[in-house]
């Protein structure tokens, strides 16, 4: 009997229990605590890959070498080989937010790839300004930078491995010559139950 | 009997086990060209377990071209074992004030048995004058 009233009360006390336990948590982005898969690119793998092609770019003093700095940067084309949709922002925003940040360069939001603009707005509004002065008010991007990321693929076992790497280039636009070159290679390993793919 | 069973699976075992456990040698010149600019350094030891196994050795910095701290810090596996952990990069002013970078991850890395390696870093801005390293055992 009194097994009985013990068993329902903790039949009856289990999903508060179970439920009360499973919640939803911050943490760090990009920190230890993010989860890692091993077939998909993850944000602690775009943070990494942007600080390593900031600090390079940096060190360099490349961008110092600009007769007006400091340097203008357009964003060219950055290719997706990887197996996965995705949005290559993750990766060149951070490059530019931190190379703004730096004082050392500029990226232009009215110069794109194909004639588009990242900002419609800022375009017209300078194209306006260019009317009424009667000039050229653009100043012209002194590099562009592209790039590529590629996704080489491997398993051996129940062991799969993932290795992405973050290519990029910044070339002078008036030569056409690459004065900066980078490559970061991230390679993630895991058994068959934590692959994402 | 038991012996003859035991014996023959415990040199199996000691065998899978020294397997496992190798350690890095190194040869380098020794009439050194270029000289660290090695800095003293405060360390705080919070996580014995990892002291214990990778160890600072030194820490030496440098300018950059275009005037960027750079920092470098050799580690060393004390252990025969390879041994993962994970680091990350702060960066002061010369008014002590921590500068925000988007770009700071915390890096997991490993490093061998025996192997002393370096980790470095640039800073983000020419404003950076000073920096803490924080280490965790993964």
């Amino acid at each position: 009997m009194k097994k009985t009233i013990l068993l329902s009360i903790l039949a009856a006390a289990l999903p508060f229990v179970v439920g009360g336990c499973a919640s939803a948590h911050y943490i760090q982005t990009g920190g230890r605590e993010s989860v890692v898969t091993v077939g998909s690119i993850n944000i602690q793998d775009y943070i990494q890959a942007a600080n390593s092609a900031t600090s390079d770019l940096l060190a360099s003093g490349v961008l110092d070498k600009v007769s007006n700095p400091p340097a203008v940067i357009a964003i060219s084309r950055i290719v997706n080989n990887t197996g996965e949709q995705i949005d290559t922002d993750l990766l060149t925003k951070k490059i530019r937010v931190a190379l703004l940040n730096s004082g050392k360069a500029q990226t232009t939001t009215t110069m794109g790839l194909g004639g588009t603009s990242e900002d419609p707005m800022a375009k017209g509004l300078q194209q306006e300004a260019e009317f009424k002065a009667d000039q050229q008010t653009t100043r012209t991007p002194d590099f562009t930078l592209s790039g590529k990321i590629i996704q080489l693929t491997a398993k051996a076992g129940s062991t799969s491995q993932s290795t992405f790497s973050f290519q990029l280039s910044l070339t002078d636009a008036k030569s056409g010559l690459a004065v900066w070159e980078g490559e970061k290679e991230i390679t993630k390993q895991g058994t068959q139950s934590a692959v994402g793919f | 009997m038991k012996t003859r069973i035991l014996l023959p699976v415990a040199g199996v075992v000691l065998l899978a086990v020294a397997g496992c456990r190798t350690s890095m040698n190194s040869i380098e010149n020794t009439q050194k060209t270029g000289q660290r600019q090695m800095i003293s350094d405060s360390r705080v030891i919070t996580d014995g377990s990892l002291a214990r196994k990778v160890s600072f050795v030194g820490v030496n910095e440098s300018t950059t071209p275009g005037g960027f701290l750079k920092i470098q810090i050799e580690v060393f596996n004390r252990k025969h074992s390879l041994q993962r952990f994970s680091y990350q990069f702060e960066w002061f002013d010369a008014n002590g004030m921590q500068i925000n970078n988007i770009v700071s991850p915390t890096v997991g890395d490993q490093i061998e048995g025996g192997e002393s390696k370096f980790i470095s870093a640039v800073a983000p801005t020419t404003a950076c004058k000073d920096f803490r390293v924080k280490f965790i055992e993964d």
